[in-house]
């Protein structure tokens, strides 16, 4: 018995003292949801964000000299489990990856008070593109309203918009109702009718009855801001319903190759918003394989890197990984802090150029960012379904920024109002 | 041994029938608040406050409140995360509506809204019993949320719908919003647990409570031996929906931060009613431990791996978390049927007639 305690006291301290041995790096928590009901959405951009950086390891051992220590924690896209883990890698992280509107808005508030920056690409509160009021979150690159904003300008030249009907198809949650006011108020300026049908969470599976509405409203158009299960349904349903496919258009969330291959051909003309392309062909993904895929480090397969969400887990990280490299460069040394972090995200600039350096050239269109600006307002292409994959429908459309910025001081504004104290960035100038 | 009863003579009523017969008991629940009282804030990582201390409180007290209700009573309620958000849009509105408020004060007050509305639930107990009153109480539970998303005014029309607790001052300290400290929000929730237990505890063995206890068991003999089945049904609903609400504004205030209507849907009404089921029907302390079963464990399960150095991935955790709380509830109900609570009454008899067996 002795013995046997006594082994396992060894075992038990030597494993301790390896996990620290092994924690050493800049450590980089991700929320993931591998779990749950969102989990076939997750997965892949897990293991795009997972591989990139595992990638940025094995091939330049880390980024300036220190490796990243790129750590799940799980949450089941669960708020409470979310704040759980928050809590738990605060201590340690230099950026907060919430990977949920509703765990953004719980780790929001807190963001001033433990100074860790919330990376949060695409999704999120869309004023957290005003830096001065959010100065520890980044929404890069583009924010709901911008998609809101790319998707009506790519339908108003398909034919002006004035007279017509468009109806709202949203998950009835913050992360649905977000794009409301931005298309509240284009509906006015514009003359168009904006019908909002909101799908309750429980109702994501099986939506005969917001179908059946949209049957007897006949919108022009249908835009949907899905997630999960939500978009499987909508499209399964507007195929038995006989909706003209290609009147309809998602958020990037609801541009998953998986949802539509469920109805395969009849999904032809389907569209989606978004920020990245997959480009099997980009010298990155060729490094991904070599050093992550064919190593077996990673839990990804052939079919899942063809598709949009596994590219985008790669563009995620990659954002992160130049804030980081820039925030090294400006604080001159390897092992940064949190705070020199917020100093790199707050200085991207994505240009052609530097995105052909990293091999992601056609992945993400170019963006820059400023103490002012944390999202970047990239600009997105219209992603089209082919009846097996997604392509590219449009070239890069640019959000309406002018309405947008009035919407999003405003909005900030109102926040910062609502949870006074709050400190703003009085030195930033721009 | 340690329990030995030998020489603690009661010579009154009085003392028979006091709060602790047994010196023992008094004295373990006095280790217990020094813990809770002293002990663990001085320890205490933020962690362990905001995953572990103050979510086992605020559970442990709507399990309470649901406790009043379905144990004590005999009602069956599948509506108390509705009644939770009562209390929290309750105590949202008046923060926000009139900024001057003591946030205690506030946070006392909106368990009355809830109570209100929970007689007005709790009407359709009079006729129906049972199962049926329990899809009322569904009916509530669907009702509340549904109007928590639909009525503008309640979020004071945030456009995600969602409310965001501001920082709440109370004699210079934060005691609520981003700002507060665990420790300050630790004490607070604990306070207002104490006091309520304290309530709970008292009522429950007094007069109100032995009617409750009546109606339960059997209400037409109830009725016969002249207890007024309506005063005691709707004063059971009221009590209840007084605790959950106050647990509910402290959910809200004191831990979340933020909340978004579908947080009070059914799957927290389960969860509190679980609670309640695991650590015992018609018992007070139970619920503080069927809330550390239920709430608490997981997340030390979740943090076990990495503490002993145990390469596995943060999902397979997960999977087999949610396995070994699963089988571990199933084990205790079948050792048990009446809950934690019944289970710690039998190891206590045991320990006072210890070394022998009856």
């Amino acid at each position: 018995m002795k013995t046997f305690t006594r082994i396992a006291v060894a075992a038990t301290l030597g494993a301790v003292m390896g996990t620290t041995a092994m924690a050493e790096g800049l450590y980089t928590p991700n929320l993931a949801y591998r779990t749950g009901p969102f989990a076939a959405t997750g997965i892949p951009l897990m293991n795009g964000q997972a591989d990139y950086m595992s990638m940025l390891n094995a091939r330049d051992g880390g980024i300036g000299g220190v490796m990243i220590d790129f750590d799940e924690c799980e949450t089941g896209y669960s708020t409470e489990k979310g704040v759980e883990c928050y809590e738990k890698t605060k201590g340690k992280a230099i950026v907060t990856q919430p990977w949920s509107t509703g765990i953004t808005l719980q780790v929001l508030p807190k963001s001033n008070v433990d100074e860790i920056p919330i990376l949060a690409p695409g999704y999120g509160f869309s004023p957290m593109a005003d830096g001065k009021v959010f100065q520890w979150a980044f929404n890069t690159p583009l924010s709901y309203w911008d998609g809101a904003s790319i998707i009506l300008k790519y339908l108003e030249e398909q034919g002006d918009l004035s007279g017509k009907k468009i109806a709202f198809l949203h998950l009835d949650h913050p992360f649905g109702k977000e794009p409301l006011p931005y298309l509240e108020k284009k509906a006015e300026a514009q003359g168009f009718e904006l019908v909002p049908i909101p799908v309750g969470l429980k109702e994501m599976q099986n939506q005969s009855a917001q179908w059946l509405q949209i049957r007897r409203e006949r919108p022009d158009y249908v835009i949907m801001w899905g997630w999960g299960a939500m978009n499987a349904g909508a499209i399964t349903e507007a195929v038995k319903t006989k909706f003209p496919m290609e009147n309809m258009l998602g958020v990037w969330w609801a541009g998953h190759d998986a949802d539509l291959k469920i109805v395969g051909e009849d999904g032809k003309g389907y569209k989606s918003v978004s920020w990245s392309f997959p480009n099997p062909d980009a010298p990155v993904m060729a490094d991904v394989k070599q050093h992550v895929i064919d190593a077996g480090k990673s839990q990804t397969n052939e079919e899942e890197m063809q598709g949009v969400f596994y590219s985008r887990g790669l563009v995620i990280s990659a954002i992160l990984a130049e804030g980081i490299a820039v925030a090294q460069e400006h604080a001159g040394k390897a092992e940064i802090s949190p705070a020199d972090l917020r100093w790199g995200l707050e200085n991207l600039n994505f240009t052609e150029e530097r995105l052909e350096e990293l091999g992601m050239t056609g992945m993400v269109p170019p963006f820059s960012t400023s103490c002012s600006n944390h999202t970047g307002h990239s600009g997105g292409w219209i992603l089209e379904w082919d009846g097996s994959k997604f392509v590219k429908a449009s070239d890069l459309i640019m959000p309406d920024s002018e309405v947008i910025s009035e919407l999003e001081t405003a909005s900030a504004q109102e926040y910062a109002d609502a949870n006074a104290p709050w400190p703003v960035n009085e030195d930033c100038e721009m | 041994m340690l329990y030995r009863t030998a020489g603690q003579f009661k010579t009154s009523y009085k003392a028979d029938q006091a709060l602790f017969p047994v010196r023992q008991d008094a004295f373990l629940l006095a280790v217990i608040l020094a813990f809770a009282w002293v002990i663990f804030p001085l320890m205490a990582s933020e962690f362990a406050f905001q995953t572990l201390l103050i979510p086992i409180l605020i559970y442990a007290l709507a399990a309470l409140g649901l406790n009043i209700l379905t144990g004590y009573a005999g009602q069956l309620s599948l509506g108390t995360a509705a009644f939770m958000g009562v209390g929290a849009y309750a105590c949202y509105k008046m923060v926000t509506l009139m900024p001057w408020l003591n946030p205690v004060v506030a946070i006392l007050f909106s368990g009355v809204f809830s109570a209100g509305v929970g007689v007005a639930f709790g009407i359709p107990s009079l006729r129906i019993k049972g199962f049926y009153l329990a899809i009322a109480t569904l009916a509530a539970q669907f009702f509340l949320v549904w109007l928590f998303e639909k009525w503008g005014w309640l979020y004071n029309y945030n456009a995600s719908g969602a409310i965001q607790v501001p920082n709440l001052e109370m004699f210079g300290v934060y005691v609520a919003g981003p700002q507060a400290s665990s420790t300050v929000q630790y004490y607070v929730v604990l306070v207002i647990v104490t006091l309520l237990t304290l309530l709970c505890i008292n009522l429950t063995r007094g007069n109100l409570g032995r009617t409750w206890k009546a109606t339960r068991d059997m209400d037409i003999a109830a009725e016969l031996i002249g207890i007024n089945l309506m005063r005691s049904k709707l004063t059971a609903f009221a009590v209840s929906s007084y605790v959950v609400g106050v647990a509910g504004a402290l959910f809200v205030f004191m831990w979340r931060g933020a909340a978004e209507p579908n947080l009070f849907d059914i799957p927290l009404s389960f969860r509190i009613l679980f609670i309640a089921i695991i650590g015992g029907l018609g018992s007070i302390l139970g619920n503080y431990l069927g809330a550390i079963l239920i709430v608490g464990l997981p997340v030390v399960l979740n943090t076990l791996p990495e503490a002993l150095g145990i390469p596995i991935s943060s999902a397979t955790v997960e999977h087999l978390n949610i396995m070994i709380v699963g089988s571990l509830i199933i084990f205790f109900l079948i050792i048990e049927p009446h809950g934690l609570a019944r289970l710690w009454a039998l190891i206590r008899e045991k320990l006072i007639i210890w070394p022998f067996p009856h």
